[in-house]
Parts: structure tokens; C-alpha cells; sequence
């Protein structure tokens, strides 16, 4: 939580200025890394110190320059991003972009072409759909940082007392999950606005959120596909789940856990992306600290499935994560492919994994390990699916349409109407 | 008090001005006193903000996205953003919405301030000075400090409120999510906005009320003016002016609320309907990156905080008008 | 004058005492988010998340107010706010002082168009203009420093205190002055013992307001201070609760964390309070 680097940002600016003034990006490229100072953009606090640390000493020694590492929150970085990128005076050097973002600044032209680096960082072994969100006409700007994807945590016991099966289809899924639901127990604890979630029901019935039709970006929340998967996801909100409609990206793993006051747990079954299962588990005083609990995982009590798909097999779920790039306006190009270099390499890519942090390139994801967490990550990740590439995406996101959205289908809105009015809001903002 | 303001008397300069000061002349060529007094002022003003204004004013005017904040040149389109505004029904849902909010929370907030001012001189020294500090602690709170405690206060789960509430027998408030819906939404807005505003407009009228007289009170008293009547024909006129301004500032605030509504959209939903000018605005700009759009949204609040605030402004030139 | 006030301190009126207790009654619910916040932070977190709220922080601890302050950071953004503030609190006062007298005091070309300007900028809504204020702020250098936030605050913060000082200025007769000058004061001894002091509670109250302005003031901070060493504190706190959004909300540290930041304000307060009753003391005087 207390992530904070004490070191000078000014040493930025005055390498700028010792770097020399090349206004374009492609000027530098022959520059000599050697001795510059860049500054790496991570997003939230999910990169562990202990990789912090790694990339800094790393970094100073193959350059003999120093990388400064500024943790950006989520909320605010869409507002940071747009303000700094373009600067060059300020710009980070490296940053972390929410993946879905991507696909905005990228085609905006914030981005350093990274093609002719593509093979020698990973070329087809990165994971494909975050490379696709970051290409522009077969150039590739953006590269994959992590992933991250969502599968389900459920009470063994609160199952095995209702006599119910892992399942193995979406509808067998529903099913279950409607009849564990009581009034003081969600069946299966899902926000009514947490679309990052809901989406795995469109997805998973063949629907897409956009499609590309010629050169234009078009909502397809109202195709026959989507509208099946929404009607689903209407029909598991109002007869699983207990969270209000309004509710997004929420912490639901407070729920699976025992309740202080009722010693028992108010979800059946929850999905959270998996670094979740830290914090999952049999809740007691923390002993290095008695003013803090701890979750201790019980396999008695706690599972894990991948949520199924329509015919069995697995729902392609939302592929959490995030890519990395290099701003087209830094003036350290040199620099920042070096740091590049070291996230792709071997070395750091089995950090992630063994961090808990599906590794970028696809050949080192047996670092994530072989326990059920592992197992169940990299066959979510498998189906995963991404939000569309299109430019304006970010856009879509930011102004609040897919929460609105997902809200009024779980307050028990209709379907078909909601999906083509909000069709329509997507259709302005897509492009 | 305010009839001072008009007239043309001799400056109450600083040191340094004084030479000039002893016999101002309007028509004289060179620069003179006040103009000298207000050069800080206005170099400060065009700084901070004369080239943002201007900025807005010509995005405003412009078709600028992501894009163009990366270097693409932007279209100039004249007033189609304000056209795609006036057409567009989410943003007079917003409007009104604002001006709901506005209104109804500055009123609130004028009265309670007003009526804990007349309390504080109504009581004795213990009980008003004990008003007095807990007004001012509550209006030390910084906004993001008061707005995490509110939250909490109002959380679904572990909130008191609902705590309190659900122990009056018969009221079931148990798991009642006030942040879901926007009415229970705004419900909860304003009455965070109040607490926050009050002690200012209090402590405001108190020090107004100060300067009412008390043998004009006891003489009123003593022609059978009742309290509600000192009140509405003594007390109010008297404080008229401190209320003008607190009142303008209100409405200022209240119509463009921000900070507040954006961290209970945090906590409650992002969705439309729980938006504000304010937070309209954000999502257009930071969100969307429709700065073009946006600029056009903020250049709209501007006339409407005019309009509204129409009352003062010309009270303000009747006042400049009098001899 | 006397008979007055022995009428009104003999006459024990029977509303004065359902007044009071409603006075009490008021500020103890007035002050009710304070104190849930003060007895939040000395909780431990296993306490707060149980759902029966616990009202009294009997076994409470400072813990929480350790491991908020655990890596100095809070330090840092203390300085960095106490600067910003200070700095834009005296230049807005001194500036709008200024404006002031000028707008009050004198009748001049240009006097109304400058009221209305003032009034005009004072209305355009912050949460679109971060752009152009980056822009125009990175363009001299000034990103991440003191300087270039505090030009921002001042300027956003004069039109108002130009209009609440503006009052306070009408509200002193210049003739007081005058007469003073007559009984053989200089203008400058004139202004500094007459209508200094009675414009110290304007000075204070409009302090005050700035002040509170510039301290609590984070949207344009956010976008002009990027650098995590130069943050302020409403971004300190803000960074602490959103840390702890992606995991469960450390609700006791957050509280501690909020407390540390009312701190400062209270203790400005509990200073300018005094001043600003004796001001307030002297114009009932007056009156």
C-alpha cells in the first residue's frame, strides 16, 4: 500500500536537457541509452516492490542511468495520461496503460513504433489480444505488461450443504446459484453495475460489445447474441445476487468470507480477478499485528471453478491487465527501449508470474506455478476476451456508459430496448 | 453600513500610495491611485486564468478530442458544440437537475445558518460557544477528510446511519443502499454539502447580527413586534448584505458542486443520472476527452451562474449608479 | 443603555432554556462526522468491520496513526500544502486588499468593467479548464513546483476575496480617518491604528476562506503536481484511500489518515478564532 520512492523527479528535466533537444521521436533512436534518465509510469500498486527494485538496479546497470518509477491511481491516470503524454518535457518515459485504453492512445499517436523490436521482445509468444489492442495499421505500439483474468470462488461448504456440483454449463451455472441464494446470502455476488464481469455473458453466448463495420467502430450490444447474454445476466442479477444495481468493481470477497457479526459468509460464490485469493480464506488476528486480520486460505471450505461456458468447456471472461509503451514525445527513446528490453526479458517476465501476474509472454507462464489459483488463471485466460480496439474506447469508459448501462439491465430494464439505446451512445464515442 | 460604499471620499491607501491618493482625479492623464491598486489584482487574474478562459472560449468553438490534445490540428466549428448541446436532452436533464440541487441546497443552507446565527444570540455563553466550536470543526474537516467519513457514515453495510435507523422499531434500514438511487443519492449530497456550508453562512450572520442593536430589538419588543417579526423586519434588512454575498456564494458553489458528488459517485454509481454540472463536465473532458464538448458545457455554466446570480450583479451597478 | 441589559438578564425567559438544550442538541450532531472520524482512527480495523458500530474507542491505540505515518510521505505533503496555502493566502489577501480600497474608495474609468470581470472569472467551472492550466503551467517549467500551483490558487481565489473585502472597506467611514489626520496623525499612522483593526476581522474571515480553498483544493493539484514527492495533502489522502480501494478499505488508517490532514486546519483556526472575535467584539462595540 505504502509504495513511495524517494527520488528526484528533477533529475528528469535535466536529463532532458543534457539528452539535447531532438523534437522527434525517431531522431534519438540512434542515440546511446547510455547515462539516460527515465521515468516509468506503473499504474496502481499491483507491480510488487520487490520488481520495482528489480527493474530500477537492472536498468542502472545496463545503462548506468537512473529509472525513476511513479505510481499513478487508476482514477486519475486517464487525466494525467492525456495532459502529460504529449509534453515533452514531463512526459513519462515508459508507461503502464490500462489495456483497454490502449487502443485511444494509440491511435491518438502517443506511442513510440515499437515493430522493429516486436520479434526480439517476444514476437507471437505475447499474449495476442493485448498486442492487438496496441497495434495501429500493423505497427505495434503498445506491448503487453500483464494479465490478469476472472474466475470463480465458491463455499464448499455452503455447496455441499445444498447438494450442489461444480458446474459444468453457463445455464447449469445460473441455475445453481439462483437456488443458494437467500435473503441474507447471495448465491452469487455480482454488482449490477459491474460490467467488467457481466460482459462474460455476452461473450459467452457468441455477442460483442462493438464491431467494425468497414472503417467505422459500431455498438453491438443489440445483436441477437448480446441481447441473450444480457437477458442472462438480467436473470442471474435479479435471482443470485443481492448487491445493489449501482454497484461496480466492488471488493466482493468480503462477502465469501465469514461475516463478524453472523459467523457466516453472504456470498455462495463470487468472481474476482485471482490475486483475489489473498484475501480469501478463514479470517484471524493477524499475529504480527492483533489490529489486523489475515485470510487464511481452507481448502475445506474454499474452491475455485472457471466460470463455464454456454456448452460447456470455459466462458471467455474479461482479460484483465495492461500494456506497456513508450511515449512518442520522451526524448530518452534510447533509454526507455532498454527498460523495454529488461520487462521482456526472461528473467522479469518469470518475476510476474511468480508474483501472481500472468506473465506478457506466454512461454513463461509456468512461472505463475501449478496450484489450483494457476490452474485456474491460465484456463480462464485462455477464453479471455478483450474490450474492442477501437479508438474511442477509452472514451466509453470514461464517461460511465457501461456501468449505466448494466445498471438498468440489472434494475429489470428491457433488454432489447436499453441495448439499442445505449448502441447509439456507443456509436458517438467509438470513433 | 453599505451607504459608504458610493461615496467618493479620499482613499484609506497603504503607505505607499499615499502622496497620490490625498486628491484623486478621474480625469487625470496619468495612471492613477486605484488603477495602481488593481494592477496585482488584474496581473494575477490574466496569469491564472485569462489564458484558460480563453482557452476554453476557443475550444469551445473547435472539434477537439484526444487527437488533437496529441498534435492533429483541430476543426474549428463554430457553434456546433453548443448546438449538439441545446439539442441534446441528457444535458437539460443535468441542467435541471443542477439547478434543483442548487437551489433547494443553497435555500437550505442559507435558513439553518441563519436560524443557528439567531440561536447563538438567543443562548447563553457555554451553549454558544459549544455551537461555535462544533461549527467550526466541522467546517475545519478538509473536503476529501469529511467526504470519506460521510461515505462511511452512509455505507450500506457498516454505515451508522442505517444502524440508528434501524433500531427505531418498525423502520427497516437494514443493507438500505442510499448511494443506489438518485434521489436517496442527491438526498445524501445535500445534506453533506449543508453540514459543510452551514458554519460558514452561521458564523457569517452571527458576526451580522452583532452589529444589530440591541435597543433597536428592545425597542421593537417593546412595540409588540413578536420574535418571527424582529426577525423578518429588524434582523433580516439588517443583515441583508452579509446574506447578498453569502448567498451569491452558495448558489456559485452549489451549482458546479464537485467534489463531492464525484467521490459519492465513487462510492454509489458513475451511471448519468447521478451527474451534476460539475461531474458533467469532468466525465466530457477527463473521461470522454471531448474537451471541445466539455469547454462548451463550462462556458454554458458560466452564463447560467450569471443568470442566475442576475439578482446580485445588479443590485451591485444600482449601487455603483447612486450618487 | 443599562436598563436594557439588567431588563434582559433578570428576566428568566422558560424559552432560553429549550433553546439551549437545542443548542446542545445541534452541536453535538454538527460535530458527529468529526468525532466518528476521531474514534474511527483509533479503532483497530477488526473492530470497524464488524457490522455493530463501536461508539466509544475504549482499548483504541494510536496504531493506525503509526502506520499512516510509517513512511514519512505525510510529511512531505505537509510541507508541500503548508507552502502553497501560506504563500496563496497572503498574496490573495494582499492583492485583493488592494483591489479592494481601489473598487470601494475611489470612483474611476474602467471601475465597473473590472467589477464584472472579477465577478465573470469567478464563475467558470475548474473541472474543465485542467488542459489549458497544464499547458500554460508546463510551458514556463513550472509543473511540479510551489510557484506554478500557487498562481493557479491565487488567482482562483481573488474574485472572491476581492468581494468580501470589498465590503469590509465600504463598511469603514474614511471620515474616521479623517478625523484622525486632523488630531495630527499621518495618513500612514492613520490607516495602520484606525482602519487596520477594523478591517482585521475582514482580513481574518477572508483568510479563512482562502485558506480553506488552497487546503482542500485537489483537481488542479492532481494535474499540475504529477509528481508523487510534490503531492499535496487532500492528494496524500486521496492516494491513501484509493490504494486501499483495490483491496478492502483500511477504514481505520483512511480515518487516521483524514484526521491527520483536519489537523492543521484546526489548529489555524483555533489561532485566527481569537482574532476574529475580538474583531467581531470590537465592531459590536461599535454598533
Amino acid at each position: 500500500m505504502k509504495r513511495k520512492y524517494a527520488v528526484a523527479a528533477i533529475a528528469t528535466a535535466a536529463a532532458l536537457v543534457l539528452a539535447g533537444c531532438s523534437s522527434t521521436g525517431d531522431a534519438a533512436d540512434d542515440g546511446s541509452a547510455e547515462g539516460q534518465d527515465i521515468t516509468l509510469w506503473l499504474m496502481g500498486g499491483d507491480t510488487p516492490d520487490a520488481l520495482r527494485d528489480y527493474l530500477k538496479s537492472e536498468y542502472a546497470d545496463a545503462t548506468g542511468g537512473t529509472l525513476t518509477i511513479e505510481e499513478q491511481g487508476w482514477g486519475d491516470a486517464v487525466a494525467k495520461l492525456t495532459t502529460a503524454l504529449p509534453d515533452a518535457a514531463n512526459t513519462p518515459d515508459v508507461t503502464e496503460i490500462g489495456n483497454t485504453w490502449s487502443p485511444t492512445f494509440t491511435n491518438a499517436g502517443a506511442f513510440t513504433d515499437l515493430s522493429d523490436m516486436y520479434e526480439e521482445l517476444g514476437g507471437d509468444k505475447l499474449l495476442k489480444s493485448f498486442v492487438e489492442v496496441g497495434e495501429v495499421d500493423g505497427a505495434q505500439y503498445a506491448l503487453p505488461y500483464y494479465f490478469g483474468s476472472r474466475y470463480n470462488f465458491y463455499r464448499k461448504d455452503v455447496w455441499a450443504a445444498a447438494g450442489k456440483e461444480v458446474p459444468t454449463t453457463l445455464a447449469e451455472f445460473g441455475d445453481t446459484v439462483k437456488a443458494l441464494r437467500t435473503d441474507s446470502q447471495s448465491g452469487f455476488y455480482l454488482g449490477g453495475s459491474d460490467w467488467r464481469n457481466g460482459i462474460s455473458w455476452i461473450f459467452a453466448n457468441g455477442g460483442e460489445l462493438a464491431v467494425k463495420d468497414g472503417d467505422e467502430w459500431v455498438g453491438a450490444l443489440s445483436s441477437d447474441e448480446s441481447v441473450e447474454g444480457l437477458e442472462q445476466f438480467q436473470e442471474l442479477f435479479t435471482g443470485a445476487s443481492n448487491a445493489p444495481v449501482t454497484e461496480f468493481d466492488s471488493t466482493p470477497w468480503v462477502n465469501i468470507n465469514d461475516n463478524d457479526a453472523t459467523g457466516k459468509p453472504e456470498a455462495a460464490t463470487i468472481i474476482a480477478p485471482g490475486w483475489a485469493h489473498w484475501s480469501i480464506g478463514d479470517l484471524a488476528p493477524d499475529p504480527a499485528d492483533a489490529t489486523k486480520t489475515v485470510a487464511t486460505w481452507n481448502d475445506d471450505v474454499f474452491g475455485t471453478f472457471v466460470l463455464p461456458g454456454v456448452d460447456g468447456g470455459v466462458a471467455p471472461v474479461f482479460a484483465g491487465g495492461s500494456n506497456i509503451a513508450v511515449s512518442a514525445a520522451s526524448e530518452n527513446q534510447a533509454g526507455a527501449k532498454e527498460l523495454v528490453k529488461i520487462i521482456f526479458s526472461e528473467e522479469y517476465q518469470t518475476m510476474l508470474g511468480e508474483n501472481g501476474l500472468g506473465p506478457a509472454n506466454l512461454d513463461y507462464a509456468s512461472s505463475l506455478g501449478d496450484d489450483q489459483f494457476a490452474k485456474a488463471l491460465i484456463e480462464s485466460a485462455a477464453g479471455s476476451k478483450l474490450t474492442p480496439a477501437a479508438p474511442g474506447w477509452a472514451a466509453v469508459e470514461g464517461a460511465g456508459i457501461l456501468e449505466e448501462f448494466f445498471g438498468k439491465v440489472s434494475g429489470g430494464g428491457d433488454v432489447a430496448e436499453l441495448a439499442a439505446e445505449y448502441d447509439e451512445k456507443l456509436d458517438k464515442l467509438l470513433n | 453600513m453599505t451607504d459608504t460604499i458610493s461615496r467618493d471620499v479620499t482613499a484609506a491607501a497603504p503607505a505607499a500610495t499615499t502622496k497620490s491618493a490625498r486628491t484623486p482625479d478621474v480625469t487625470r492623464r496619468r495612471i492613477s491611485v486605484p488603477h495602481l491598486l488593481l494592477i496585482p489584482a488584474i496581473a494575477i487574474l490574466l496569469i491564472g486564468m485569462g489564458y484558460p478562459l480563453v482557452w476554453q472560449i476557443v475550444t469551445s468553438m473547435q472539434e477537439f478530442g484526444i487527437q488533437q490534445q496529441f498534435g492533429k490540428p483541430a476543426d474549428f466549428v463554430g457553434l456546433q458544440n453548443y448546438l449538439t448541446l441545446a439539442t441534446d436532452p441528457t444535458m437539460w436533464q443535468v441542467v435541471g437537475r443542477s439547478l434543483l440541487f442548487c437551489f433547494i441546497t443553497a435555500a437550505l443552507t442559507l435558513i439553518v445558518g441563519i436560524l443557528l446565527a439567531v440561536l447563538m444570540t438567543a443562548v447563553g455563553r457555554t451553549a454558544r460557544l459549544t455551537l461555535q466550536i462544533s461549527l467550526l470543526l466541522a467546517w475545519a474537516m478538509p473536503v476529501v477528510a469529511a467526504m470519506t467519513v460521510w461515505i462511511w457514515l452512509f455505507d450500506d453495510r457498516r454505515g451508522v446511519v442505517n444502524y440508528l435507523l434501524d433500531m427505531i422499531p418498525g423502520v427497516d434500514m437494514n443493507r438500505f443502499s442510499w448511494l443506489s438511487n438518485p434521489l436517496t443519492f442527491f438526498i445524501v449530497a445535500s445534506v453533506i454539502v449543508i453540514w459543510m456550508s452551514v458554519p460558514f453562512v452561521a458564523f457569517s450572520a452571527y458576526a451580522g447580527l452583532t452589529q444589530v442593536s440591541d435597543e433597536v430589538l428592545e425597542a421593537a419588543q417593546l412595540d409588540g413586534a413578536n420574535g418571527a417579526k424582529r426577525l423578518r423586519y429588524i434582523i433580516l434588512p439588517m443583515i441583508r448584505p452579509v446574506i447578498m454575498i453569502v448567498l451569491l456564494l452558495q448558489l456559485i458553489w452549489d451549482l458546479r458542486v464537485f467534489t463531492q458528488i464525484t467521490m459519492l459517485q465513487d462510492a454509489g454509481s458513475k451511471a448519468g443520472e447521478f451527474d451534476l454540472l460539475g461531474t458533467y463536465i469532468y466525465k466530457l473532458g477527463a473521461g470522454s476527452q471531448d474537451f471541445g464538448m466539455a469547454s462548451a458545457v463550462s462556458i454554458f455554466v458560466l452564463a447560467l451562474t450569471l443568470a442566475i446570480s442576475w439578482f446580485y450583479v445588479r443590485s451591485l451597478l444600482k449601487e455603483d449608479e447612486q450618487p | 443603555m443599562t436598563t436594557t441589559v439588567a431588563l434582559r438578564t433578570r428576566r428568566l425567559r422558560p424559552g432560553r432554556i429549550v433553546l439551549t438544550i437545542l443548542a446542545f442538541a445541534i452541536a453535538l450532531a454538527w460535530v458527529f462526522p468529526v468525532y466518528w472520524m476521531l474514534n474511527s482512527s483509533l479503532l483497530p480495523n477488526r473492530t470497524l468491520q464488524s457490522f455493530i458500530p463501536t461508539f466509544v474507542p475504549f482499548g483504541g491505540s494510536f496504531a493506525n496513526y503509526a502506520n499512516a505515518l510509517e513512511d514519512g510521505s505525510f510529511y512531505s505533503a505537509l510541507g508541500i500544502s503548508l507552502s502553497v496555502t501560506l504563500i496563496a493566502v497572503f498574496f490573495c489577501l494582499l492583492f485583493a486588499f488592494l483591489a479592494a480600497v481601489a473598487i470601494s474608495r475611489f470612483r474611476f474609468k474602467g471601475r465597473k468593467t473590472f467589477v464584472v470581470a472579477v465577478l465573470l472569472v469567478q464563475m467558470l467551472p475548474a473541472e474543465g479548464l485542467f488542459i489549458a492550466q497544464y499547458k500554460m503551467v508546463s510551458s514556463v517549467g513550472l509543473l511540479n513546483s510551489v510557484i506554478g500551483i500557487s498562481i493557479i490558487y491565487i488567482a482562483a481565489v481573488v474574485p472572491f476575496t476581492v468581494w468580501m473585502l470589498r465590503g469590509f472597506v465600504a463598511g469603514i467611514p474614511a471620515d474616521l480617518e479623517e478625523a484622525a489626520m486632523v488630531d495630527g496623525l499621518s495618513r500612514t499612522q492613520a490607516f495602520m491604528r484606525i482602519t487596520f483593526p477594523l478591517l482585521a476581522p475582514g482580513l481574518v474571515a477572508s483568510g479563512v476562506f482562502a485558506f480553506l480553498q488552497a487546503w482542500n483544493e485537489f483537481t488542479v493539484a492532481l494535474v499540475l503536481l504529477p509528481a508523487e514527492q510534490m503531492h499535496t495533502l487532500p492528494l496524500w489522502l486521496r492516494g491513501f484511500i484509493q490504494a486501499s480501494a483495490t483491496r478492502e478499505t483500511d477504514w481505520g488508517q483512511v480515518m487516521a489518515a483524514s484526521t491527520l490532514v483536519a489537523v492543521p486546519v484546526i489548529v489555524f483556526f483555533l489561532i485566527v478564532q481569537g482574532r476574529m472575535t475580538s474583531g467581531l467584539v470590537s465592531g459590536a462595540v461599535k454598533g
